[in-house]
């Protein structure tokens, strides 16, 4: 054994396991979609006559199914994603209709069947190409949006200028501070998009059949879904009832509304239960990570003291808002990394372009952030001579102090942990072979999300059987394995003993959702102080029944301990309430503070940290690199569960190292060329380094219980610009743009070859 | 629609369905058997989630036609033994996170250590390639081979 069993271990590895696509209700409709073919242009007619005459079919949703009065319209902070195309389609993709019928198969027929005529307006494929004067404008007129408070340095303006939807900017300190420095430096960066790539597909089941809405989704976030649903329906809160079994993966794809609304709109008409479940093809249209362009300006001191830096970056929001303003936010306020600035002024856009819509995706801005400064951080460096690992280890934020004013401190010990990875890899070893280089970069983001809350309940039985009620949805992570434990160990109770109920939002307490590593330093506050009072309310009914205080008694394995007297609890609790029993039963809420000063509403509640350093080999006639060995470290505070904490980083550094070498989604002007399995590479097992190690760090700083902390996304973070210092430390020429393909290093190599001969 | 009478074994058992002459395996297996640990991921027989032995070989039950199963044995995940040494390996070293590939990853296990009884690294590596982990990173379903390989689960 290597150590405890995960909670959902018995389950998953006999393929008992229950996701939302193996939900069936009786009478259940299947739904298809038709999709634009057109990257941009007006619809001019949509006719679903012939369509609506096919066998098996039972409702047709086009832009008249949209029932007056309804806001067909989702998004986050800006609404402008239509169920259906109104009067444009905005990438290729794009889905026009959706149709409900007996079959899959007889729904695809029919969508096949419906006449669309669709007047093509100019093409924006790219970033520049949006931003070009007298470029197309995918929203002419601006959608409904918000822009949230912020505290000090922060602000953000939607609709800034034609196709950017969101624009957050963050200022620190003066910028008289450049002309204090020695050197400013100024390079740019690409950062190329992939897929999540979950393998259960984005799918949901909406029955509207009694009267209100009842959905089962592969949805992180089950209670903001809910409110989206009702404002988009115009139904009340407590008319809904979303379900989320196990999900097969999301990776932050699985946010907010992607097939519910259609599947919601079709059983409305149909009255039958509809299921709604997209290919993995289809998948690659409806989310993506964020492209981008990031371009920063750094001014040091000739000593490699960190001064000021200006961060401008553009990223590819694609043809709808979704999450981008969020992304646009992190990408913003993370692009200084966690080191000390006196000045720090950045900027990023969300640029709209006719390409599938971008949205969360692990790492949410910190990894386009992290790749472009751990990368010129890395250059700097070598500029002035000194060692990459000095410079960092120099400028690096101390344990305990703030990011930014106003922030809460740096909650790991970052030099420690550069330490840690340098020295796994042998980073002062002289014994160095040719084209092999080594390379180093820290991750960081802050955790936990902006602002949010989380609440939990614990119930427990007169036989001492545990339940834990709470909205964290199991999505791999190990959030019910690791929340459990925390119920157990505050009950003294074997960890077999608790149960976490199946989530739903009629009887779960409300939660914000499933995202930003926030399960264990969030939730996990909420789950201890719901377990911790239960604790108490059993304490002091012992003690009532035993005579004794509170403060004498333990709670162990369901008996009242008092020195060498153990009592069993179930015969105290039978005979104080009844033959039937009792629940004892509590909750527990946590949320961070709201403070003014802080950046973005509430100092964060954690810093999520992933350090990496690696070894690349690089073939100087092909340009192919490849690492024979990778080191990756995230702190996890206090493991709540070490084998979970390591797939976590593991997982999340070879998504990085995937990112880095070869994965992408490769457009062809508004054409993807690669949206299906077979020609999306992805990280394979064959592609692990030969010597691949990662050390789950337990510093015991973090907020959560028993000084844990949340991990998942931070050691994806470092990956991409370890790789890229390591190919300039084997070879000598410097990779701006993901990914680090055989063609971009044999380029680099020829052209320095060029100026050297 | 034409169809045919299926005659198979599935997981140990005798069945015998009528079925259309154009079905999927892995429908069939899961709306007609309810063996839903057959799961259904990039459907074009790449990802490897919907693994099943036939004839202890492994296919992608998404791109194979029912009727390859006549007169076969089919073993899916819901065969797989709660004690099996390669299923209980994948529980106990945690080699799962989302649990969507696990199912298919167990039976390409199995097939493996049926071939080669201890395998090396690199031939787990290579095998294991037939399958698509989005969450693990891989290292600990190769440990987890590793470890059913030394528990004697060719036996």
């Amino acid at each position: 054994m290597s150590g405890p069993l995960r909670a959902d271990a018995l389950e998953k590895t006999t393929g008992r396991a229950l996701y939302t696509a193996d939900i069936r209700l009786p009478g259940m409709l299947h739904a298809k979609v038709l999709r634009s073919r057109v990257a941009h242009g007006r619809l001019v007619r949509i006719d679903a006559t012939k369509a609506r005459a096919m066998p098996g079919v039972h409702a047709v949703l086009t832009r008249e199914a949209i029932e007056p009065g309804t806001v067909p319209f989702y998004g986050y902070f800006i609404k402008d994603q239509p169920i259906v195309a109104l009067d444009r389609v905005r990438y290729e993709g794009d889905i026009l209709a959706a149709v409900a019928a007996e079959t899959e198969w007889q729904a695809a027929q029919a969508c096949a069947a419906i006449e669309v005529e669709i007047e093509p307006l100019p093409p924006v494929p790219t970033i520049e190409a949006a931003l070009a004067p007298g470029a197309a404008e995918l929203f002419p007129e601006p959608p409904i949006g918000m822009v949230p408070h912020y505290g000090e340095g922060a602000s953000a303006v939607a609709r800034p200028e034609p196709n950017v939807c969101f624009a957050f900017r963050y200022r620190m300190g003066d910028a008289g501070a450049f002309a204090e420095c020695d050197h400013v430096f100024e390079d740019e960066f690409r950062f190329s998009r992939m897929h999540h790539l979950h393998l259960e597909p984005f799918v949901s089941v909406a029955d509207c059949s009694r009267g209100r809405i009842e959905i089962w989704s592969s949805c992180q976030n089950p209670f903001p879904l809910r409110k989206e649903i009702a404002r988009m329906f115009r139904v009340p809160e407590n008319r809904i009832t979303v379900h989320v079994p196990y999900i097969g993966g999301g990776f932050g794809a699985k946010n907010n509304c992607k097939t519910e609304p259609i599947a919601v709109r079709l059983s409305q008409m149909t009255g039958r239960p509809v299921r709604f479940c997209l290919t993995m093809e289809e998948g690659f249209l409806t989310n993506t990570q964020h492209a981008a362009i990031l371009r920063l300006r750094t001014g040091v001191t000739r000593d490699g003291t960190l001064v000021a830096r200006q961060a401008e970056i553009l990223l590819d929001a694609g043809a709808y808002s979704d999450a981008s303003p969020l992304v646009a936010e992190k990408a913003g306020y993370r692009a200084p990394g966690p080191y000390r600035w006196r000045h720090v002024d950045s900027l990023c856009k969300c640029v709209m372009t006719n390409t599938a819509p971008a949205g969360p995706f692990r790492g949410f801005g910190g990894t386009q952030a992290a790749w472009a400064s751990e990368s010129q951080i890395d250059m700097i460096a070598r500029r002035l001579g000194m060692d990459p690992l000095e410079i960092r280890l120099k400028n690096a934020l101390s344990l305990g102090e703030p990011y930014m004013p106003g922030e809460s401190g740096i909650d790991s010990d970052l030099g420690a942990g550069l330490r840690l990875v340098a020295d796994r890899i042998g980073w002062r070893s002289t014994n160095r072979q040719p084209n092999r280089g080594l390379g180093i970069a820290l991750g960081f983001k802050d955790g936990g999300g902006v602002n949010k809350p989380a609440q939990a309940r614990v119930k427990v039985s007169t036989n001492g059987d545990i339940f834990l009620h709470c909205g964290t949805v199991e999505i791999g992570q190990g959030a019910r394995t690791a929340l459990a434990g925390i119920v157990a160990r505050i009950l003294g109770a074997p960890a077999h003993r608790v149960a976490v109920a199946p989530i739903d939002t009629d009887s779960v307490p409300f939660d914000q959702g499933t995202n930003a590593s926030s399960g264990i330093a969030v939730m996990g506050q909420a789950v201890a102080q719901a377990a911790s009072r239960v604790r108490a309310q059993v304490l002091e009914f012992a003690a009532e029944m035993l005579h004794a205080s509170p403060a004498e008694l333990a709670l162990e394995d369901w008996h009242a301990v008092r020195g060498e007297e153990r009592v069993p609890l179930a015969p105290l609790v039978m005979r104080h309430f009844g033959g039937t029993g009792f629940e004892f039963s509590a909750e527990g809420f946590f949320k961070a503070r709201h403070d003014p000063r802080a950046p973005l509403e509430t100092p964060c509640v954690f810093w999520e940290i992933g350090w990496a350093a690696v070894e690349v080999e690089v073939d100087r006639e092909t340009g192919r690199v490849s690492v024979p060995r990778l080191v990756v470290s995230g702190d996890a505070g206090r493991a709540l569960h070490k084998a979970a904490c390591r797939g976590q980083d593991e997982g999340a550094a070879i998504m990085g190292l995937g990112q880095a070498l070869f994965e992408r989604m490769v457009y062809d002007g508004t054409t993807l060329l690669n949206g299906e399995a077979l020609e999306y590479r992805a990280p394979l097992a064959e592609d692990l380094p030969a010597e691949f190690v990662s050390i789950t760090q337990e510093q015991g700083h973090g907020p959560g219980p028993f000084g844990a902390k949340g991990l998942g996304e931070g050691a994806m973070l470092p990956i991409a610009a370890a790789v890229a210092n390591a190919i300039e430390d084997a070879v000598g020429v410097r990779i701006t743009e993901l990914p680090i393909t055989p063609e971009r290093v044999l380029t680099a190599l020829q052209a320095r070859q060029g100026r050297s001969p | 629609m034409s169809t045919l009478t299926l005659c198979f074994r599935l997981n140990g058992a005798e069945v015998t369905r009528e079925i259309p002459t154009s079905a999927v395996l892995a429908e069939l297996l899961r709306e007609e058997f309810g063996c839903t640990g057959v799961k259904l991921a990039c459907s074009r027989a790449v990802c490897g989630a919907c693994t099943v032995l036939l004839d202890g070989v492994p296919v992608a039950a998404c791109a194979t036609f029912a009727f390859r199963a006549e007169g076969a044995e089919v073993t899916t995940i819901e065969g797989v033994a709660e004690e099996d040494p390669v299923r209980r390996a994948f529980a106990e070293h945690s080699a799962f996170q989302c649990g969507y590939c696990t199912p298919g990853m167990i039976l390409l296990a199995k097939a493996l250590l049926a071939r080669n009884p201890a395998p090396t690294r690199e031939e787990i590596a290579a095998w294991m390639s037939s399958g698509l982990c989005r969450c693990t990173g891989y290292q600990m379903i190769l440990e987890a081979v590793e470890i059913a390989a030394r528990a004697g689960a060719s036996a």
